[in-house]
């Protein structure tokens, strides 16, 4: 029998906010442990919590953009249970009125168009992370607790590992347009859960659902789902039944093993946070946030394809980054020059750079105006290509305006008809056997001569025209 | 609603308290009669309850500026088991 | 006159006239109080180092002449759920025996930037679950009118370090009647403020959405005066209201002159003692002849305050009080075998009988299925009962009920029935469901000798008016200012 996966994901982001959710402590990632820790985030009897107002506004931003409705008066629940990590034995987060519902995201699976809906999003606290030490204990570093989270829960939509991992990079890439998570994977700032169930194809009955926990990367997760979905198909085909549990993901040794069965369920006594008010989005609040939606990156890619002539791929690349997507947007929106040659540099020489360096474009000095500038010089043939690279290296770096940069490393090229025939002609003298292959009928020998004319005009000599005048000169002989 | 043994035991589990502590027996029976006192509250007629949001208070937040953490120190200084700069636990496995 | 017999009023004024000296008030309350507190034990803990010190640094003010706020020198004592740097902070339970808070609740800020020079901590129920104080884990407080009676409680140590003198002037808390029934039981005056108006940062929750801090003292005006310390916008508690907080002291005044008071039938019926009915009624007779208007009213719902309160508040108390693992502070039992194993057994060591009770019947309320009968019901009864109580103060300035249904009672007369214990709030607790403030102050004593509270209840932010209605009272019935021992 031919089975279909069912599964639905819980995402976990930690938003990009400056202080915890509930106290004035710093989220940074890395600090050495139990030093961002105060009697709020650690629980001390008697502290209170008091809402970051920036975890609203950024909640809020992903549910306008993954076309949420946004509750405008919600407010925080208590969920209860005991673990080292949750100082106060319980997590604030929202329970029956999240502050977004019902929305989705659009993307594309091998060109193929795919929606999958979100139930809801909602804030809530991080835990702390438990240390293992050598010894037979466990150490509890706080620094973690209270950093704030978005937890988004899709409907079971997906019906693959290949769907679930290119939601996920839709989700990240969301993320860093709305610029409210670091995205930082190997520090965790985006995790999920996964929730997997199968049933004969054609079937519209939902199977039994396994939900996987510890799933720390994208890769993982499709990981993790193949092997559940394989796992739960032999369990059926072999006449047996799926029982409703949690399994833990282990993915150095790729595979799942029971974390705890449905019996122990736990009842996590939800009701709402008496230490804290309701949260009210008011009109002028909720116009705020709308302003700030950037165009997104499915729209980027389409456009980006449509209007400029890129190839799929390419335009993935650009529209999947938002701030290269921005650097071309703000490049084209100059009209000066060819837009595809603005995306084919940032595609080429200015991706290497960032990757050779490990930079991120804020981190330089480069700008959407110098870059257009310097590609304007290429097309009126001021300097040359090749030119243009070392440009780009001292917008990386410097202050400088392009035409001081040009002028600064002598990049002008000749164009003078008169200079450039006078290399041509000395060229044409001193190599007399190349002379002899092209008239012969090798006209490719025409490359060695362009060459040797570049090299007696140390670089300036306008390639074009060299060209020109080299055939010109040659079929006049 | 009668309260059972099991009942009792269940809570306890959620509680985190041990239903076979000293006097918990004692605690157990008292549950009987408190719950009975709650009850109460059943033949009070409110109509079609929902859990609406206390709108009286709203919206007191702060803004995200930083404070200054505590020293480690002082967050530590009670706990009970302290190792390697955190509170010490059994080892948790999960 | 002794020392120990003035009121804070009285104090601060001599300490402004320089009389006498911070450093010596203080002495002379630690004097006192070693004189009574082998019989009264109003305290967990004394802390006569800090106040001395903190009396001289105030002397040194007052030498140079600063403007200081009218309290400041003056002793108060502080009830042992408030934060105190450094401090020991028990809850009078095992589970926080040794707990040094790491931070200064915001009304000891509020204290001691008026200057006021903390004695010690005072003796309280267990996390302030309970109405006579026996609850306490480390301390045994009597009432200082008759030693073999009980204190009240929570705030039973706070009460009695009032009546007893040691103080004239105590901070305790209140989330079912935890400090206006040991008010009552003392022969003290005790206020519970609006919830919202005094900050919570820093006492230790029992149950969020009811607790409220307020002052004690022997007369109206002391109770005012600290009043105004710790009354104020906190923005560290999401729950404070940001508004503007007059002094009630400068707004004192004892005339009730066409003041409406309110007398709810459901106050004086079944379950309350005859001698109790008679007290308060008599003072209403007072207040009719002060020029007042007194009113029978209703408030039909007041049966259900009870069962509302205490779902609602141990629902609150099992969440709040779950921090109390063992793990991060306080008790931690002495053998374990696994992480489960340590929470269990250091809270079924650490806390005590009624606090396990309260954690399970606020576990059981909101447990999967019991959740909508109980919890859901009890918000929306609470929601009514808002309403009875908007719906009076509609007609009536004031209510006056009863306290208690009796005086203070014999110690271990009713520690083996919970259940009768709590029927013994039912006159306070629908005051912190409506969240409205309320203060308690004498109106007589029963045929043995031990003081009988009255009651007055103000609608939302009326602080005021309760202010002026039992001055008035005060000042007619001369109860005032009495010191037991």
């Amino acid at each position: 029998m031919k089975y279909e996966p069912v599964i639905g994901l819980e995402v976990h982001a930690e938003l990009s906010t400056k202080t915890k959710i509930f106290c004035g402590c710093s989220t940074a990632f890395g600090a050495e442990i139990n030093t961002h820790v105060c009697p709020v985030c650690t629980g001390q009897p008697g502290a209170l919590p008091v809402l970051n107002k920036q975890v609203v506004h950024y909640a809020a931003k992903m549910g306008v953009a993954t076309h949420c409705t946004v509750n405008q008066l919600c407010k925080s629940d208590r969920k209860n249970y005991f673990y080292p990590d949750l100082p106060k034995a319980y997590q604030i987060s929202q329970f029956d009125v999240p502050i977004c519902e019902n929305g989705y995201v659009d993307f594309e699976v091998n060109g193929e168009p795919k929606r999958v809906r979100f139930e809801r999003i909602h804030f809530e606290e991080d835990a702390g992370k438990l240390l293992h030490d050598e010894g037979d204990g466990t150490i509890v570093d706080f620094n973690r607790c209270g950093v704030p989270l978005i937890e988004m829960v899709t409907r079971p939509d997906i019906h693959s590992a290949a769907e679930a991992k290119e939601f996920l990079e839709t989700v990240k890439t969301t993320l860093s347009y709305l610029e409210i998570c670091d995205c930082r994977m190997e520090e965790g700032s985006i995790r999920c859960d996964v929730n997997v169930s199968v049933r004969p194809m054609g079937s519209d009955k939902l199977g039994t659902r396994v939900e996987m926990k510890n799933i720390n990367s994208f890769s993982a997760a499709e990981r993790a789902i193949e092997y559940e979905v394989n796992r739960q198909i032999d369990v059926l085909e072999e006449g047996g039944q799926i029982i409703q549990e949690t399994r833990r993901w282990d993915d150095s040794r790729g595979k799942n093993l029971v974390m705890r069965s449905k019996e122990d369920a736990q009842d996590y006594r939800y009701f709402p946070d008496p230490d804290l008010v309701a949260v009210e989005i008011d009109d002028v609040w909720m116009e705020q946030i709308r302003s700030e939606i950037p165009e997104l990156p499915q729209s980027r890619y389409a456009r980006y394809i449509k209007d400029i002539g890129l190839q799929p791929k390419e335009a993935r690349i650009l529209s999947d980054a938002y701030d290269k997507a921005c650097l071309l947007d703000a490049g084209v929106e100059m009209g000066r020059v060819d837009s595809k040659a603005i995306a084919n540099w940032i595609l080429s020489d200015i991706s290497k750079y960032l990757n050779d360096k490990a930079l991120e474009l804020k981190d330089t000095k480069l700008t959407a105006a110098k870059l257009v500038d310097m590609i304007e010089l290429i097309e009126k043939n001021v300097i040359s290509g090749n030119a243009g690279k070392k440009v780009l290296v001292q917008l990386f770096e410097t202050d400088d305006s392009v035409d001081v940069i040009v002028d600064k490393l002598g990049l002008k090229q000749v164009s003078d008809e008169g200079a450039i025939q006078k290399l041509v002609d000395e060229v044409l003298a001193a190599n007399p056997k190349s002379v002899a292959d092209y008239k012969g009928g090798k006209k490719n020998a025409i490359g060695f001569l362009v060459g040797q004319c570049m090299k007696a005009s140390k670089g300036k000599g306008n390639p074009k025209m060299i060209n020109q005048l080299l055939s010109k000169t040659l079929d006049q002989m | 609603m009668a309260i059972t043994r099991e009942n009792v035991e269940y809570i306890a589990n959620l509680a985190r308290l041990d239903p076979k502590g000293e006097g918990f027996d004692k605690i157990a029976e008292d549950m009987q009669g408190i719950v009975s006192m709650v009850d109460q509250l059943q033949e009070l007629e409110l109509g079609d309850i929902t859990d609406v949001i206390d709108t009286e208070r709203k919206n007191a937040m702060r803004e995200d500026v930083p404070i200054p953490s505590y020293d480690k120190e002082e967050i530590l200084a009670n706990a009970p088991s302290v190792e390697c700069g955190g509170v010490s636990v059994p080892r948790v496995v999960e | 006159m002794e020392l120990y017999q003035k009121t804070a009023a009285e104090l601060s004024a001599m300490l402004k006239n320089k009389e006498i000296s911070s450093a010596e008030l203080t002495k002379a309350a630690f004097a006192r109080t070693a004189a009574v507190e082998d019989e009264v034990g109003a305290y967990i803990t004394l802390t006569e180092e800090k106040a001395l010190a903190d009396a001289a640094a105030i002397d040194a003010k007052i030498a140079a002449g600063e403007e200081l706020s009218p309290l400041a020198g003056v002793p108060i004592s502080v009830k042992d759920n408030i934060c105190t740097k450094g401090i020991r902070t028990t809850c009078a339970s095992k589970m926080l025996e040794n707990f040094k808070p790491p931070y200064d609740a915001t009304v000891m800020d509020k204290l001691y930037a008026a200057g006021l020079i903390m004695t010690g901590k005072t003796n309280l129920d267990e996390f302030a679950m309970g109405s006579s104080c026996e609850n306490s884990a480390l301390q045994k407080t009597r009432n200082p009118h008759n030693l073999d009676h009980v204190t009240g409680g929570s705030s039973g140590g706070a009460a009695a370090s009032v009546a007893a003198g040691e103080v004239s002037i105590a901070v305790g808390s209140d989330t079912g009647g935890s400090i206006r029934q040991p008010a009552s039981f003392c022969g003290v005056v005790g206020m519970k403020p609006t919830y919202g108006t005094v900050s919570r940062y820093g006492l230790i929750a029992f149950a969020s959405s009811l607790d409220q801090i307020g002052p004690f003292g022997r007369c109206v005006a002391d109770a005012a005066m600290l009043a105004d310390v710790l009354r104020g916008y906190d923005k560290m508690d999401s729950t404070s209201y940001p508004r503007a907080y007059d002094s009630l002291t400068a707004g004192m005044c004892a005339d009730v002159k066409g003041m409406k008071i309110g007398l709810p039938k459901e106050y004086f019926g079944e379950g309350i003692s005859e001698e109790v009915s008679k007290a308060v009624l008599a003072a209403a007779e007072t207040y009719r002849q002060l020029g007042a208007e007194v009113v029978e009213i209703s408030l039909p719902l007041a049966k259900y305050a009870l069962p509302v309160y205490y779902i609602l508040s141990s629902a609150e108390a099992s969440s709040n009080l779950a921090r109390f693992d063992g793990v991060k502070y306080g008790y931690r039992a002495e053998s374990f075998d696994g992480i489960i194993d340590l929470y269990v057994k250091s809270r079924s060591e650490g806390f005590g009988p009624e606090v396990q009770r309260r954690i399970m019947l606020g576990t059981y309320v909101l447990s999967s299925g019991y959740y909508d009968a109980y919890y859901k019901k009890a918000r929306a009864a609470q929601r009514a009962i808002r309403a009875d109580y908007a719906k009076a103060f509609e007609q009536v300035d004031v209510i006056l009920t009863p306290v208690a249904p009796t005086t203070a009672y014999k110690a271990g007369e009713k520690t083996s029935d919970p259940l009768q214990m709590y029927m013994g709030d039912i006159c306070t607790v629908s005051v912190n469901i409506a969240g409205l403030p309320a203060m308690v102050q004498p109106c007589g004593f029963d045929s043995n000798q031990l003081p009988i509270g009255m009651q007055l209840i103000g609608p939302r932010f009326g602080e005021q008016k309760l202010v002026n209605a039992g001055l008035a009272f005060e000042q007619a019935s001369g109860l005032c200012n009495i010191v037991a021992r």
